[in-house]
């Protein structure tokens, strides 16, 4: 019993961390249609704008401000990260066929990737604690860690200011009504450009976040860190019906917990393909996923 | 006739000469020029003509690779006599991998494939690196190779020119252009009568086959393979390939092939410590490609088509 609740617990933490990331593939694919393959190099900017700004900084005493700091710092890099990526690389090519708008995010994950082991060094860097890790309490024996109650509560409130962004404003309701109709949509006086550096800034913050989560979790950042929770991320986007934002958040969280438990109760050096085989059973049975809806195609 | 008897002259040709007057290293580059040339075909196949985008022909690869090597080791006694049975087995290994792979992916459209099949590499990365028998993490070592340079070098050139003209017959056979018309337009196509999902599984099965063929061949050029030989790079390494060629374009990719298998080389010199600046090289590369010039070097044509009709008919190709 305690080592299933301590599982759960890991589960949730890494699935909260996987929906965030999921809501970035989400809405760029629910507002574009493409698949962003350098939305996990993205997520490294982010931890290395932590790391670069706790250095710049001087943040070396563990508090609740400078976690805080560093937070912000990530959340700016990566959102600046995001927009420069969408208004140099995908821009140019908004009415050439997928196929080139897909080839080009693969570049773009992989000049990322091997240029920041250029950058900053291809050997991993230990990540400041920006907050100290403590056992608060135990529940049922198991004790229950500060980082992880922050990753809950933090990923939670971004979560619900993302809803409120999307869902309360008017931006949001643009961003809606671009990825339904985006050829209506500058009928009624929307900038379609605006709007989508809009969702890549969006979805590039909670990224940012993201990187800062696990970071303070497993305090060990480099160039190549994307890569595996990227994929696993993406997996979970398309476990819950890729375009749709509350599959994303479920699929995260199913994927966490589904993916903790292969390791803990065995398995665990197949974990890394573990989300590509629900991949496939997910296609072979529900290929829209959980909350996909199809869209008509009308001629 | 007489084209392919002057093709063969010259081959046999560029082998005395790289036998007899260039060194090993130069060798071993041309026969990886060769295997490249194969796979980027193969991966030209199912995403220039059939418009379906592959991640994971460094997985495929890997099948034909570890079949062909573990099949001579342990079945045929290391006798390079062999080693086209093993080459083939690991054919069409990866083609029953393939054609599994196509059964869900292809129910669905948009870009599903592509993550479907960096699955597939992935999931095979990660089974071979269990897979305690065949070495695991360290690899599979002292695989048969040929015993001499022209062994080697005629099995090469024999498989590329059979990838090449079964993927160019298969071009301009009727089953090319239905590929061609899903390309266009599928919606056209499906009216038309066209069962989109089959004949894109079956271009996915092909492409497959002949990527296992090159993987099969890789294992006994270099005599060791590792997991980490087919990583997520290979693949992207084969599209950057491909995409330069010309998606669509058949010998745009073997002379794709060649410029990214010998400009590496040439450039080594000036590489500096351990910076491996050609994954830096290759990215920039592919996306002003992408923003600059899409179609790649020569589009959907092959090479010929942009001779005048003179040679054409000199070369007696007829279209």
């Amino acid at each position: 019993m305690q080592e299933f609740l301590q599982h759960t617990l890991n589960g949730l933490s890494i699935g909260s961390i996987y929906a965030l990331l999921a809501l970035g593939y989400t809405m760029v694919y629910g507002i574009l249609g493409m698949i962003n393959f350098a939305h996990s190099e993205i997520y490294m900017m982010g931890a290395f704008g932590a790391f670069y700004t706790a250095r710049f900084l001087g943040l070396d005493t563990p508090s609740v401000l400078n976690f805080a700091i560093g937070l912000c710092g990530a959340v700016l890099f990566a959102a600046a990260v995001g927009f420069l990526v969408e208004k140099f690389a995908y821009k140019p090519l908004r009415n050439s066929p997928k196929m080139n708008v897909l080839i080009t995010a693969i570049g773009v994950s992989i000049l990322f990737q091997f240029g920041g082991q250029i950058i900053f060094g291809a050997d991993p860097k230990a990540f400041p604690t920006l907050i100290e890790d403590q056992n608060l309490f135990s529940l049922f024996d198991s004790p229950i860690h500060l980082t992880d109650l922050l990753i809950y509560f933090v990923s939670f409130a971004s979560l619900g200011i993302l809803s409120f962004i999307i869902f309360k404003t008017q931006t949001g309701r643009a961003m809606r009504a671009v990825s339904t109709r985006p050829d209506m949509t500058p009928l009624m006086g929307i900038n379609n450009n605006k709007i989508i550096s809009m969702t890549f800034v969006i979805g590039s913050a909670l990224a940012g976040v993201a990187a800062v989560l696990v970071s303070i979790k497993y305090p060990k950042i480099d160039p190549m860190m994307g890569v595996r929770i990227g994929m696993a991320s993406f997996v979970a986007a398309v476990f819950g019906g890729i375009g749709s934002l509350h599959g994303a958040v479920v699929g995260g969280f199913l994927l966490g917990l589904g993916e903790t438990y292969l390791i803990g109760y065995g398995a665990s050096t197949y974990k890394d393909a573990f989300s590509f085989v629900i991949l496939i059973i997910v296609l072979l049975y529900k290929p829209t996923g959980l909350f996909g809806t199809t869209r008509r195609e009308k001629i | 006739m007489k084209k392919y008897f002057i093709f063969l002259v010259l081959v046999v040709l560029l082998g005395v000469v790289l036998n007899s007057f260039l060194n090993s290293y130069i060798q071993a580059i041309f026969i990886s020029f060769m295997i490249n040339a194969v796979m980027a075909l193969s991966l030209n196949f199912i995403t220039g003509l059939a418009d379906q985008f592959s991640l994971g022909h460094a997985g495929l690869m890997a099948i034909g690779a570890y079949t062909s090597a573990v099949l001579n080791k342990e079945f045929f006694n290391d006798q390079w006599i062999m080693i086209p049975v093993g080459v083939l087995c690991g054919g069409f290994l990866a083609a029953v991998a393939g054609y599994l792979l196509s059964l869900p992916s292809f129910r669905l459209k948009g870009d599903y494939i592509a993550i479907v099949t960096l699955g597939l590499a992935e999931i095979v990365r990660i089974l071979l690196l269990n897979w305690k028998h065949v070495g695991g993490p360290r690899g599979y070592n002292a695989i048969t190779k040929f015993p001499d340079f022209f062994l080697s070098y005629g099995f090469a050139v024999l498989l590329l020119f059979i990838t090449f003209m079964t993927m160019y017959r298969l071009k301009i056979s009727w089953f090319g252009r239905n590929l061609w018309a899903i390309n266009e337009d599928d919606i056209a196509a499906e009216v038309m009568g066209l069962e989109i999902a089959k004949t894109k599984r079956y271009a996915f099965t092909i492409s497959s086959f002949f990527a296992g063929l090159g993987g099969g061949f890789y294992s006994h050029h270099l005599g060791y393979i590792s997991p980490g030989s087919f990583g997520f790079i290979i693949s992207v390494q084969i599209l950057i390939i491909a995409v330069l060629g010309g998606l669509g374009s058949l010998s745009g990719s073997i002379l794709a092939a060649a410029i990214l298998t010998f400009l590496p080389e040439l450039l080594r010199s000036v590489q500096t410590g351990s910076l491996d600046l050609r994954m830096i090289i290759y990215p920039i590369l592919l996306i002003l490609m992408m923003i600059l010039r899409p179609q790649g070097l020569f589009g959907r044509k092959e090479i010929y088509e942009f001779l005048s009709e003179k040679w054409k008919t000199k070369l007696g190709i007829q279209l």
